[in-house]
């Protein structure tokens, strides 16, 4: 395949995948927010919500205040992000149509029809029942194009590819959400967990879509720590670090095998997954939780760069 | 290099055993210059294969069988991806301190003869890691390899004694002499892709590492007298050929048992580093 399809079909899955985790992230935010100051604590969510997103040099270029209004419009719709979700569906549409021979049809259609449906959605003036109606709406076109991707793509390099960007965006995406909100994940021996905390807590878990999961797996109340273990090492939740990094070296090693060739993505994405998997909680809060996701984050967009200097360019 | 294996342990009872425990630890783990690409173990009885890890972080696997049962297959069927790390062994998983590798056991013990052995060999060597390759070239010059004189609990000075043995003899034999020079030193159990092209072998490797303080772990093969290169898959590490055993069980009942083992290492399908 050419790297330029490559590199189209792998941007596709990213720009999707980003515009999942943006909806999911202000969704949480929202939630966050409507709740009376005494729970949600003084620290500003919509703050937290553009450094999650990793663009707050753009954001304060653009506004003064960090609020509802600036952080929903810069986040979801402003032409000025070019990582809003309007831009992200925006760019995945025309990444697609580089690539529509390489896509199946029903992937060209979840696409497609959801940036047609984009333009139902300006931005302006829009309640919040109908901004939370535009989420799932980001949400259910992710939802689609995944589920298309998996049920028709041949299992071949472009498949691979799409998985590839799917997954680096999103082991980024969780380990920003750990970055902005680390402080809140260390064990404090003398804090018993509050409300805010508790709500904080629920808050990271709703971001990637794990209130359930955390509930099916550790069959008990909200703790800290055990939420930094489903996000970073558990293999069973999908967004979690070590599971990214478990498909994300199986899909560079079928690429590897296809392509009769292996090389430096290959080399680092496995020498993550064995760190990850010889780490374990006690020992990275003994180092720094805050520490270890910088790396990771540093680490992740390396092998990222490996991937596109070995196949995209 | 993508290394697969496939090594099959077959129990034959001479009356059928009223039931039989066994312990594996045969799945390797993951470290830099390793990844496990797919690893499968099957059990030719209906059983309940419990995973865990021992203290080493060896991954293994405990199951029971309600027989009777006459014949047992304990099949193992994986590939791994390897490279070369000139022996050095990094982001393995270490539950210990090194230190802890200086404990010597019944196995491994430094008799008389041994102690001399490593003396003599370590005093033309500058530093632990001259002294560890001229262990290694010695005990691999020294030793003649001979699978018929010693078994599976032969101990290290036996071995020694005998100046012959196979792979684990030589591995114990070097564990020994490292730690009576004070380098703290383990066993290792895997495979070993041979550059003969010799598939079929009779059983799986075995060989040592010793912890030098500015390398870490260093991989060292005294039975083909080089350092572990990317023809050897790491399975389990222990302070001794038991600690690291890939099979071991207990049986109830079941008479006089026969023990087959057949190891096939091949290198699967070829591919260049870029």
């Amino acid at each position: 395949m050419l790297s330029r399809a490559a590199d189209n079909i792998f941007w596709l899955s990213r720009n999707i995948e980003r515009a999942d985790a943006l909806a999911r992230i202000l969704d949480a935010t929202h939630r966050l927010t409507a709740l009376p100051q005494a729970s949600a604590g003084t620290t500003n969510e919509w703050q937290s919500a553009v450094a999650t997103a990793g663009c707050v040099t753009a954001f304060q270029a653009a506004y003064d205040e960090a609020n509802e209004r600036t952080v929903t419009e810069f986040l979801a719709f402003s032409p000025a992000n070019p990582a809003s979700i309007r831009n992200c569906l925006e760019t995945a549409r025309s990444n697609a149509r580089a690539v529509r021979t390489a896509l199946t049809g029903e992937m060209w259609d979840v696409i497609n029809g959801a940036w047609h449906r984009l333009k139902n959605f300006d931005g302006r003036n829009m309640t919040r029942e109908e901004f939370a109606r535009f989420l799932a709406f980001v949400k259910e076109a992710s939802l689609a194009f995944d589920g298309s991707a998996f049920r028709t793509m041949l299992r071949n390099d472009a498949y691979w590819f799409s998985r590839l960007g799917f997954l680096i965006e999103r082991a980024d995406a969780t380990a920003r959400i750990l970055d902005v909100k680390y402080h809140v994940l260390l064990p404090a021996k003398e804090r018993v967990g509050g409300p805010l905390d508790y709500f904080q807590w629920t808050s990271i878990l709703r971001s990637v879509s794990a209130r359930t999961s955390y509930h099916w797996v550790y069959r008990e109340s909200v703790k800290p720590w055990l939420v930094a273990d489903l996000l970073i090492l558990n293999r069973q939740m999908p967004r979690s670090l070590a599971s990214c990094y478990e498909n994300m070296s199986r899909y560079l090693d079928d690429l590897a095998q296809f392509y009769g060739r292996q090389g430096n993505s290959q080399r680092l994405a496995r020498a993550m997954l064995t760190r990850l998997d010889n780490s374990t909680m006690e020992e990275i809060f003994q180092s720094g939780l805050h520490e270890f996701i910088g790396s990771f984050i540093a680490e992740n967009n390396r092998i990222g760069g490996a991937i596109a200097e070995q196949y995209l360019v | 290099m993508r290394i697969r294996v496939a090594h099959e342990t077959v129990y034959r009872y001479e009356l059928p055993a009223k039931s039989a425990i066994q312990l594996l630890r045969l799945t390797p783990r993951n470290h830099d210059g390793q990844y496990v690409v797919r690893w499968r173990i099957e059990v030719s009885e209906d059983c309940r294969l419990d995973p865990f890890e021992d203290a080493f972080g060896n991954l293994t696997h405990s199951f029971t069988v309600d027989g009777p049962v006459s014949e047992l297959r304990i099949g193992v069927d994986g590939e791994v991806e390897t490279q070369d790390t000139h022996g050095v062994v990094r982001g393995s998983l270490e539950r210990f301190p090194p230190s802890l590798y200086l404990r010597g056991t019944e196995l491994t013990r430094a008799d008389a003869a041994i102690a001399a052995f490593a003396e003599e060999t370590a005093k033309g060597a500058e530093d632990a890691l001259g002294r560890m390759h001229a262990l290694q070239t010695r005990i691999y010059e020294t030793l003649t390899f001979d699978p018929d004189p010693t078994h599976a609990a032969t101990t290290a000075a036996e071995a020694f004694a005998l100046r012959r043995g196979v792979c684990q003899d030589y591995a114990q034999i070097f564990v020994a002499s490292a730690r009576h020079l004070g380098v703290p030193a383990r066993y290792v159990s895997g495979y070993f892709l041979r550059a003969d092209g010799k598939v079929a072998q009779e059983a799986g490797h075995a060989w040592a590492e010793a912890h030098l303080s500015d390398l870490g772990w260093v991989a060292f093969d005294p039975a083909n007298g080089i350092c572990a290169t990317e023809a050897h898959v790491r399975v389990a590490v222990g302070l001794d050929s038991l600690g690291a055993a890939p099979v071991r069980g207990a049986r109830f009942g079941g008479g006089g048992e026969r023990l087959a083992v057949t190891v096939h290492v091949d290198q699967a399908g070829r591919q260049s580093q870029n």
